[in-house]
């Protein structure tokens, strides 16, 4: 398994690493021995199916969880070890997308992605409503302002979730099944919309999926400004790598050439 | 005797597994409870949420307090009027309604209104949250659940339960006057001036504080059963029975707790 949760790189550059953790909910572990690091403008897909620990991963990252065994960290600071009141701060430079978008269903939209700088009560309505503008034509959902989250499509409430993430705007994404029980062309448009904010934002990101093909859109498609959508572009070039999980396992650790070439056979069985 | 291997712990029975489960939902709920309490005097304050709670706890409950306050003292005042009258004691009809509800009845009449309505309003719309994963979200986006959620509800549910208590006191008095006076014929000056009488500070102070422990009981229970629903609908619609339930028998058991208490210290 190459590279997985190696600790050749400086400490600086990697904003979040996972050492050894292990997780269980009385039953077997959600997560076994997982060590992994993700470097500054990375993004990291953790790939597995429904069931392998990705979501679990994720929340680990943001503290919303804590391991058994192990340690987590972000931005050289052990969220495995922080008290909850110290990780509300952190948790500001960090967005996170949930699989069923989490929106508040008793907030407007406009509400919703104002969450964060009405909490903070540092803005006045004036910058917060452009703020909030700002992000819903990032995700090109401007006219949906004033609607409730109950009458947005799957998607919309996606791209919604995306634009509340984006408000502070984070230093990481965490992306949680964002095209999960989406249709194709919906799907493709969240994608662009993950590739163009690691491309022009520059956001170092994980992206937990079931849909190798959202991974190796993001490793192989770069953001274009001039057409306004993703293209093709050289392998490699878009600081994209893979996690496989496996039962709690991670079993790959690599880029996209190298998950294809790896000879496991599970691994060779989730390609397929 | 069954081998055991050295250092390896004997296998749970279902009692112990039960009773480390009751003792850590004891723990949590305390933990809860003190965090809530911790936070009133913690910023930010949530006081739009607050009065947005007081709005639906209190407004909310008005009818269904008035109409138990109400219908109560009439009940009291129609079964009492035939003994009372029999023993040639009709002329304190009034003491007997009004000492009843202002030390008792009123009370936990209304505390078990209150909490069937906003305990399991709490359980289902705080349940709602956890199993949706807004309660996550709102973690991710660095606000404190329990500060935002069950801090404006506990401060919000102590202060309108004891305003909806004397708001059913009143009531219960004037139902009791009303049946006097249209069912028994009764003076109704001689009803009000028996009723007032017999309330003097020590009944007064028993009557007012037990609104406010009530009070915190439905809010923390409701809190407490909402934000451990786990497993979907389903659990969300058994957190709500759970929080009604133990909400209701916490507040019957601390009424007599209290009652006792309070008698020992501020004598009959």
């Amino acid at each position: 398994m190459p590279s997985a949760g190696g600790a050749a790189t400086p400490p600086g550059d990697v904003v979040v690493r996972l050492e050894h953790v292990v997780l269980s909910f009385g039953g077997g572990p959600v997560l076994d021995d997982v060590s992994l690091q993700v470097r500054r403008g990375e993004t990291k897909v953790l790939l597995g199916e429904s069931g392998a620990g990705k979501s679990v991963l994720m929340k680990l990252v943001l503290g919303l969880l804590r391991p058994d065994r192990g340690r987590v960290w972000v931005f050289d600071q052990e969220v495995s070890a922080m008290k909850e009141q110290a990780l509300y701060d952190l948790r500001r430079k960090i967005g996170m997308t949930f699989q069923e978008s989490a929106l508040f269903d008793s907030l407007s939209v406009r509400d919703n992605v104002a969450y964060r700088l009405e909490e903070d009560g540092v803005l006045t309505p004036e910058v917060m409503d452009e703020r909030v503008r700002t992000c819903l034509s990032f995700v090109n959902l401007d006219a949906v302002m004033d609607k409730m989250p109950a009458e947005l499509s799957g998607g919309m409430r996606h791209r919604v979730s995306i634009a509340r993430a984006l408000a502070t705007s984070p230093e990481i994404m965490l992306y949680d099944s964002p095209t999960g029980g989406l249709d194709p062309e919906t799907a493709t448009t969240i994608m662009d919309l993950i590739i163009k904010l690691r491309d022009c934002n520059h956001v170092t990101a994980l992206l937990a999926t079931h849909r190798l093909q959202d991974g190796y859109l993001l490793a192989t498609h770069a953001w274009d400004d001039a057409t306004q959508t993703a293209r093709w572009a050289a392998e490699g070039a878009r600081h994209t790598s893979f996690l496989l999980l496996r039962q709690g396992r991670a079993i790959f650790d690599g880029s996209a050439a190298e998950l294809r070439r790896d000879p496991d056979p599970y691994v060779r069985e989730f390609l397929s | 005797m069954a081998d055991r291997t050295l250092g390896a712990p004997p296998p749970d029975s279902a009692l112990s597994q039960a009773l480390k489960q009751w003792l850590f939902s004891f723990q949590e709920f305390w933990l809860l409870t003190a965090q809530a309490f911790r936070n009133i005097a913690a910023t930010p304050f949530y006081a739009a949420d607050t009065f947005l709670q007081m709005d639906s706890i209190g407004v909310g409950s008005l009818p269904i307090v008035v109409l138990t306050g109400f219908f109560t003292g009439a009940v009291m005042a129609l079964q009492l009027s035939a003994t009372l009258t029999e023993y040639g004691q009709i002329d304190r009809l009034g003491q007997l309604v009004s000492l009843s509800l202002v030390l008792e009845l009123g009370p936990v009449l209304s505390a078990l209104m209150i909490g069937a309505r906003n305990a399991s309003g709490m359980a289902s719309e705080l349940g709602s949250m956890v199993v949706t994963e807004q309660i996550d979200a709102m973690r991710a986006l660095g606000t404190d659940p329990v500060k935002k959620l069950v801090t404006p509800r506990l401060i919000a549910t102590i202060v309108m339960t004891f305003f909806l208590t004397l708001i059913a006191d009143m009531c219960g008095i004037v139902g009791g006057w009303v049946y006097a006076v249209m069912g028994i014929h009764m003076n109704g000056a001689l009803y009000w001036f028996s009723a007032f009488r017999i309330l003097d500070a020590s009944s007064m102070i028993q009557g007012l504080i037990k609104p406010l422990i009530f009070g915190g009981i439905i809010a923390t229970v409701g809190c407490y059963y909402g934000m451990k629903a786990r497993g979907g609908t389903q659990g969300v619609g058994r957190a709500t029975t759970q929080a009604v339930v133990l909400a209701s028998l916490l507040i019957i058991i601390s009424d007599f707790l209290l009652s006792r208490l309070l008698v020992g210290i501020l004598g009959t």
